[in-house]
């Protein structure tokens, strides 16, 4: 809001594809530092010259890779996060820009080292060619240590939203367990690449050596210590207040209980992306081992590129699986506790650094917090939202007005994540539903809880967000008003008819207001479990509203007052039902 | 009304706005150096390539291999820092720079790609030179075209940024990321000045690499050192009209603090004519003194003197029309003085090993390792 939206369907899956790719070159560009290093060291002791031609061939490989696409794919990835989230790309450099400029240091010396280790093959002593690899071992490796603070900051940002310091924001709860998978996955990608590298090697005998090296050496024990290493970072995400269970739509935050929901089916809770991404996981992972036990007991001479290539490809799919899961157990925030995807951010929580007045006299208080936003609205807020041209501000044109103000504030709060047809795509969650059930939706998108459930407030940290059916959202921020034009293009993305569209109008059957805002986008005619009366009496469905999350964990309780209650249970026995009573209910 | 100029984060600038400003043309001027080399030198290097098939230009072939092989080098400590006066500026402008970057989307982050594609293929050159043959010729019109396509980007989005309201209009037009700042009357002339400005100084290295080979290829050394100063000065020459057009194309505003209205600014513009023409002008005088080396070495001085004035106008065009755009700098300033120390020791040992192992790899002779 505060910035431009790239209007550019799914435009978060552009991070995703090149972070992807990304951060399967930069962890080899660490572990295979480490691995060519140690293999000119064992082929130098060994006076092993046709390991050691090898590891020449390999050092150019790597070169290509990790100083050509990695290290530009990594200034891809900060190019697209400027793009897709201006908002969160400026909170993030301002906090770290001297984590960045720290790491530029150890960058500049990688990539130094890289190209003298390389260039000086056959001009360097053995002794201080071996030296160069390891100062380019180390710079990598602290790289890493640096941009791991900032990575894990954002799902977990410790103290900092309390006190604003770099150190707090740095050293936070996932930073050391993120560190040491990070690690090990850096080190059993050496290995992985290893394997291909090898795979187009004449020499059988060399081959096998290699690849048997590889696998026992560097994938296996890695295959071990990943997932280990995993299970600590979820469990100190958890202890920082991360969902993870209800994201993954688990009954508890136990190992068991995590696998038992990754591998379910039908799941209604939690966030799906996350939850099929942890299953690619753990299914191209497993593949993975076992292909790699395969290769190293049985195959090592004759494997081929096909083998190979399959390893790197599940690699790619679990490491990009691994990424994707960290990323959605994000959400809704962008920077946990201070900023959400839609790039609406908490106001400012009692204890932490305020502005100075002078700060506050020129630029104006903080506009874009969720409770700014509320009180002023989205339209009066940022300045790249489209006007509405002056013929649709007409009472009688409700609809054209709500197609156009209702795709701004759309593109707005919205586009972040969501597409109308493509990925996270929104018409099949809205079609058939009505303006007003849509609307209720809206209203109940996110709110802040205590770690009770108990309602709060958004400046009480740590905020918890309770989530439509723990589906990860933002809140909507913006007025009345607004949220009732978005949930208008909504219905009319869901194949509303414009003719029917028209202002909220105050109903006078109670009932029917509370059924429309609470009950109609799940039990609507194309919701989730369309309502069926079954020629239920109005006392059964009071006694039923009264028991709902007990009828069905999906169902939040009933919130109305005792009148919507009574009025609620009216309308529903009113409406037709088909099937006899019993059965499920 | 709602201002055009996204309002700051409400987060203290983490260090004091002078320090951001110095490291910010620090970082900038170190990589200009190289990113001048690849832009000037992939269009030299790609001529001396088509006129070097020529059985008598046996000099120029020979420039086009030395372009060749320091290519992927060059492009790489281009970036590299490259990086850190993208970062110094999104720390200082952020709020246009990205809402600009917005604006121009995919031009923005074809960046990337085109990147990658003009360094592989600066790597095939190197690695494959002999055997490419024809197609070689055509990686070397490849690389300038692509790296000329970049700088035109950069130009865009550091001309687009200076327009807070424009960018609001534009943004409401088309919000797709397709639109570039051509028609930006500034534009055309800033680019051909940076363009022409790099041929310039690849002219010079390639002097400064003729009085390095003298002693080992003398008809080489004369012959670069000759040919180095016909290019930077010919390309200075019409680098002044080409500034002057720029000038000339800047919002009336802003040309006028050049011409009086800020001293500071005005010394630095013509403090920067003077030492780039005194550069050029010296590798002139290099080719028929009896010791050309320290012709060039004043040359090379003074005309890295002026480029570091160039970019304090550039500096000063920037905060010119930020400043009549309404922009305001950030007045909360909380300094992360233990980070920044970390970083200014890290710094200087980074510094240190860069020179080490370069000057280990250069002091050692091809088949040095003989274990």
């Amino acid at each position: 809001m505060n910035y431009p939206v790239w209007d550019v369907p799914a435009s978060g899956l552009l991070i995703a594809v090149i972070a992807i790719l990304h951060v399967f070159v930069s962890h080899f560009a660490v572990g295979g530092g480490f691995y060519l290093v140690l293999l000119e060291r064992k082929a130098r002791l060994g006076g092993d010259a046709p390991l050691l031609d090898y590891a020449k061939r390999l050092s150019r490989f790597f070169i290509l890779l990790t100083l050509v696409f990695g290290a530009i794919s990594g200034v891809g990835i900060w190019f697209t996060i400027g793009l897709v989230h201006p908002q969160a790309t400026s909170s993030l450099i301002n906090t770290f820009v001297w984590g960045w400029a720290i790491e530029w240091t150890f960058f500049v010396v990688e990539i130094a080292a890289a190209m003298v280790y390389y260039y000086g093959w056959d001009r360097l002593s053995a002794r201080l060619h071996m030296a160069i690899g390891w100062i380019y071992v180390a710079t990598a490796w602290l790289s890493l240590v640096i941009i791991n603070g900032i990575l894990t900051y954002m799902l977990t940002p410790g103290q900092w939203p309390l006190t604003r310091g770099f150190w707090d924001a740095f050293f936070n709860e996932t930073y050391w367990p993120a560190l040491v998978a990070r690690t090990f996955v850096a080190v059993g990608l050496a290995g992985l690449y290893a394997i291909w590298t090898a795979s187009w090697l004449r020499d059988a005998a060399l081959k096998a050596r290699i690849a048997r090296d590889a696998a026992w050496r560097w994938v296996l024990p890695m295959a071990v210590a990943i997932p280990l290493s995993l299970v600590w970072y979820l469990d100190a995400a958890a202890d920082a207040g991360v969902p993870v269970a209800e994201i993954i739509g688990a009954r508890d935050g136990g190992l068991v209980s995590l696998l038992a929901a990754v591998f379910s089916t039908g799941i209604a809770t939690g966030y799906p992306v996350a939850q099929r991404a942890a299953w690619w996981v753990i299914v191209a992972a497993s593949a993975l081992t076992l292909l790699t036990i395969l290769l190293a007991a049985a195959r090592s001479r004759s494997y081929g590129r096909p083998l190979a290539g399959l390893l790197m490809i599940l690699g790619l799919v679990a490491m990009g699986g691994s990424e994707w899961v960290r990323e959605d157990l994000r959400k809704p925030w962008v920077i946990g506790q201070y900023m959400f995807v839609n790039a609406l951010r908490l106001p400012a929580p009692g204890g932490a650094p305020a502005p100075p007045e002078a700060f506050v006299q020129r630029f104006g208080a903080d506009r874009f917090t969720v409770d700014a936003v509320n009180a002023a609205g989205v339209l009066k807020s940022s300045v790249w939202v489209r006007p509405v041209p002056d013929h649709l501000l007409a009472p009688s044109d409700y609809a054209a007005r709500a197609d156009h103000q209702g795709r701004e504030l759309f593109r707005a709060l919205c586009a972040s994540c969501h597409t109308i047809d493509g990925y996270l795509a929104i018409r099949p969650l809205v079609k058939g539903k009505g303006p007003e059930a849509l609307d209720g939706v809206l209203a109940r998108l996110a709110s802040p809880v205590d770690a009770a459930g108990a309602a709060s407030n958004w400046t009480t940290l740590p905020v918890h967000v309770k989530t439509w059916r723990s589906r990860r959202m933002p809140p909507f921020a913006g007025t009345d008003e607004e949220r009732q034009l978005l949930a208008g293009y909504l219905a009319l993305v869901g194949g509303a008819e414009p003719a029917a569209l028209g202002p909220p109008s105050p109903s006078a059957d109670i009932g029917k207001v509370y059924y429309d805002a609470n009950c109609a986008a799940c039990h609507g005619p194309d919701g989730l479990a369309p309502l069926d009366a079954k020629g239920r009496k109005p006392a059964e469905f009071y006694d039923m509203i009264g028991r709902l999350p007990a009828i069905n964990e999906m169902m939040p309780a009933f919130e109305g007052t005792e009148e919507q209650r009574k009025a609620l249970a009216d309308y529903l026995a009113a409406l037709p039902g088909q099937a006899p009573k019993g059965g499920a209910q | 009304m709602i201002p055009a100029i996204p309002q700051p984060d409400p987060l203290a600038l983490p260090a004091p706005a002078w320090l951001l400003w110095a490291l910010l043309l620090l970082t900038f001027f170190l990589h200009v150096i190289p990113m001048n080399l690849v832009l000037g030198g992939s269009i030299i290097g790609a001529i001396a390539r088509v006129r070097g098939r020529r059985a008598d230009r046996a000099h120029e072939a020979h420039l086009a291999h030395v372009i060749v092989k320091a290519m992927p080098v060059l492009i790489s400590a281009t970036v590299t820092l490259g990086v850190a006066a993208l970062l110094f500026l999104q720390v200082l402008y952020g709020r246009v720079f990205f809402a600009s970057a917005v604006v121009i989307g995919w031009w923005w982050l074809s960046v990337i790609g085109l990147l990658i594609v003009t360094y592989y293929a600066a790597y095939l050159m190197a690695m494959r030179e002999t055997s490419l043959g024809a197609s070689g010729l055509f990686l070397a019109w490849l690389i300038a075209a692509v790296v000329g396509v970049i700088s035109l980007v950069y130009s865009n989005n550091m001309t687009l940024m200076l327009k807070p309201a424009d960018l609001v209009a534009r943004y409401a037009a088309n919000g797709a990321g397709t639109q570039l700042n051509l028609l930006d009357r500034s534009l055309l002339p800033r680019h051909l000045h940076m363009v022409l400005g790099a041929i310039a100084v690849s002219g010079l290295a390639i002097s400064v690499l003729g009085v390095l080979r003298r002693r080992r290829d003398p008809a080489f050394g004369q012959w670069a050192l000759r040919y180095g100063a016909f290019i930077c000065t010919a390309a200075t020459v019409v680098n002044i009209f080409a500034g002057l057009w720029w000038l000339a194309a800047l919002p009336r505003d802003v040309l006028l603090r050049f011409m009086g209205g800020d001293m500071r600014a005005m010394g630095e513009l013509l403090a920067g004519i003077l030492l780039t023409l005194t550069g050029a002008g010296h590798t002139v005088l290099a080719v028929t003194a009896k010791r050309p080396g320290v012709m060039v070495g004043i040359s090379a001085g003074t005309l890295l003197a002026g480029i570091l004035m160039m970019l304090l106008t550039r500096d000063a065009i920037r905060r010119f029309s930020l400043d009549l755009a309404g922009y305001q700098p950030v007045n909360w300033v909380a300094p992360q003085w233990g980070p920044i120390a970390i970083f200014v020791a890290l710094l200087l040992v980074a510094v240190g090993t860069v020179i080490w192992m370069t000057r280990a790899l250069a002091a050692a002779r091809p088949g040095g390792n003989v274990s």
